[in-house]
């Protein structure tokens, strides 16, 4: 406990020479080469436009929302992207609670430098009546846990969340056609924003007097390097932001080499998050059924049986999540034998969208879809076969479940 | 009289939960709980030295930072602060380290409903994690009135906003049953029958009031167990987290 009492970390000399011996011989205290990142993971929350992403030690949440404001008086016919980062003070013992220091504000404009004027989000698609009312998309980043380079991870569950978030559609009404009228999720379909490309943050610290190069620099090497270089990159090969903000002075040359390696990264951090996007929208266009006559969804005996408006069946399955693989078709064979329908109402509870099922894919089971993907409210006694399908797509860690008995009901 | 409730829960019914501790690295302890989709994030940091100026310094002094999902902080924040920090300031033993600030950060994730019992597990949880002294954990639940007069347990965000009033009630629960060692059920009666906290929204009859209080108990035996069996089943895999 005693250690605690200290309100600030310090680093040891000893320590600061034990990092900078190593990377003479191109050594990093985690093991990793000088040009090679940490482990990235990339998770959804429930609902669209929340992402959380993890950089090796470096927790980043990211949230989007979104609001139909006035447009600026200049740009009268665009919507705006507006970036707010907070450096919570869960994420380090030096973060202070209140207005965001000069660290925070820096990050904020590498990554809103990234995105805005870049134009990697399309803004003229968010004007609904030109001089009147735009949509104002908000990306709220959350610091949680500070383990070194924050402005990647920033960046990356910006983009994340970008990607998966949905705003409502409107349309023009009214008498005079000059009222927005906003549909609910459940009326109409929420639309996704046109982002154009992905501009990825790649950062590299700079040790010692012999120019060493280090990319994605822990909190500890954070501590001990000398400057700091951020290149965001597109895998067009556009550079779209570079932030070298004092620090050790650094050859062209040396420059020149970060950009092509930042370009490489970028390119294998874009695919990493398109992957993981797209699991994530697979998953959820898995979740919502369209439960109409018409719908052109493929006709598995379990859709028709989806559209009946049963209660659960108190039944014992089977059959365990929880146990390795169950293949697609096998669930969809064991769904069509079983006579056992989802409650409509279920479904609409927790996805009030509706949409279309276009295509049973394989099932989306990976590690990066986050827990809470897995539709929540089991029934108590029995687990339903349909509804057993969503939750081959997830869950990591074990529910339980508390199911108390009715004697002490009202 | 058993009304139908979303995704087929009784009326009595938790959602699932799930509790796990040290899940961030910088933070002295920290812990993620999660109520069916209502997830909250806590991390702690402490003891550090010092109180803040109003505070008492022959105590130590609790500290807690409420981080909504977007926007500023606004009063429901700060409302919640202080409701968490004075049910801490209970459950904590306040005199092992005087003069000191412990800080409490809670991030909520997503809330889908019943958030302050989530997010008082959480904080519990965190600060089981940072090696805080308690005096007992703290369990927590909220229950629904609705029109009919039926109580509703853990309700979804949809419940809550249909439903005439709730009331979110934290009761104390014994401490000893984290560790491997046997419980001694006489301390765990006499101590689980109080009220820590009690915040209600909404109008409801005082018969009602007090049903929902038993509803309460009754759940949180069950409640806690399940929360330390999540707790217990972590400390075994751990080593000791160093300060």
């Amino acid at each position: 406990m005693e250690q605690r009492f200290a309100n600030s970390w310090r680093m040891t000399v000893n320590e600061k020479k034990f990092i900078q011996t190593a990377l003479l011989s191109d050594l990093r205290t985690d093991g990793r080469g000088p040009f090679d990142y940490r482990n990235l993971t990339i998770q959804f929350g429930s609902e669209d436009g929340s992402s959380e992403v993890q950089l090796g030690q470096t927790r980043v949440m990211g949230f989007v929302t979104s609001q139909l404001v006035q447009p600026y008086r200049d740009r009268p016919n665009e919507g705006t992207l507006a970036i707010f980062t907070e450096f919570s003070p869960m994420a380090d013992p030096s973060f202070e609670a209140g207005r965001p220091g000069e660290s925070a504000l820096e990050l904020g404009r590498i990554v809103d430098r990234g995105l805005r004027e870049s134009r990697a989000v399309d803004t003229e698609s968010l004007c609904v009546i030109a001089g009147k009312w735009v949509w104002s998309v908000r990306i709220d980043l959350h610091i949680l846990d500070n383990g070194g380079n924050l402005v990647d991870a920033a960046n990356i569950a910006a983009l994340a969340a970008l990607l998966t978030f949905r705003r409502p559609e409107c349309t023009l009404g009214g008498e005079d056609g000059q009222e927005v009228i906003i549909h609910p999720p459940e009326v109409r379909e929420p639309l996704s924003l046109i982002v154009h490309h992905l501009p990825i943050a790649v950062t590299f610290a700079f040790m010692g007097d012999q120019s060493i190069v280090i990319i994605d620099p822990s909190h500890i090497e954070e501590a001990v390097m000398g400057g700091k270089l951020t290149a965001t990159l597109n895998t067009n090969g556009d550079v779209c932001a570079i932030q070298k903000a004092g620090g050790e002075g650094v050859m062209q040359s040396v420059v020149m080499q970060c950009l092509r390696i930042a370009s490489v990264k970028a390119a294998d951090i874009t695919g990493k998050i398109k992957k993981a996007v797209e699991l994530y929208k697979t998953s959820r266009d898995l979740k919502k059924i369209k439960r109409h006559p018409d719908s052109e969804v493929e006709s598995h005996s379990s859709k028709k049986e989806e559209r009946k408006h049963k209660a659960v069946i108190a039944g014992t399955s089977s059959w365990d999540p929880y146990s390795k693989a169950a293949d697609a078709d096998e669930l969809k064979a064991g769904l069509a034998s079983q006579a056992v329908a989802t409650p409509d109402e279920k479904m609409d509870a927790i996805q009030p969208e509706k949409q279309q099922l276009n295509v049973m894919d394989e099932s989306p089971r990976d590690a990066d879809l986050s827990p809470s993907l897995s539709v929540a409210a089991e029934a108590g006694e029995g687990k339903n076969k349909a509804k057993s399908l969503l939750d081959a797509v997830k869950p990591k860690h074990k529910r339980k479940k508390t199911n108390l008995s009715n004697s002490d009901g009202s | 009289m058993d009304i139908e409730r979303a995704g087929g829960r009784g009326a009595n019914q938790l959602r699932p939960i799930d509790c796990s501790r040290d899940v961030l690295s910088r933070a002295h302890g920290s812990a993620s709980c999660s109520h069916g989709e209502t997830r909250v994030l806590a991390a702690v940091f402490g003891p550090k030295a010092g109180t803040k100026k109003n505070e008492n310094p022959e105590k130590a002094c609790i500290e807690v930072i409420w981080k909504a999902k977007t926007g500023l902080i606004g009063k429901i924040e700060k409302e919640f602060e202080m409701i968490l920090k004075r049910t801490l300031q209970n459950i904590c033993l306040l005199t092992v380290h005087p003069n000191t600030t412990t800080s409490i950060v809670v991030q909520v994730v997503h809330d889908d409903g019943s958030l302050l019992p989530c997010a008082i597990h959480a904080t519990c949880a965190a600060l089981v994690d940072a090696g805080i002294p308690l005096k007992s954990l703290a369990v927590s639940l909220c229950c629904c009135l609705n029109e009919s007069g039926q109580i509703l347990l853990d309700p979804s965000k949809l419940e809550e906003q249909k439903m005439k009033a709730f009331v979110c009630l934290v009761f104390p629960s014994s401490v000893h049953s984290i560790t491997p060692e046997e419980s001694t059920p006489a301390t765990t009666k006499s101590t689980e029958q109080e009220i820590i906290t009690s915040l209600t929204h909404g109008i409801m009859a005082v018969d009602d009031y007090f049903h929902c209080v038993d509803q309460g108990r009754a759940a949180i035996t069950l409640l806690s167990n399940i929360l330390k069996k999540k707790m217990r089943s972590q400390s075994a895999d751990n080593s000791s987290k160093a300060a």
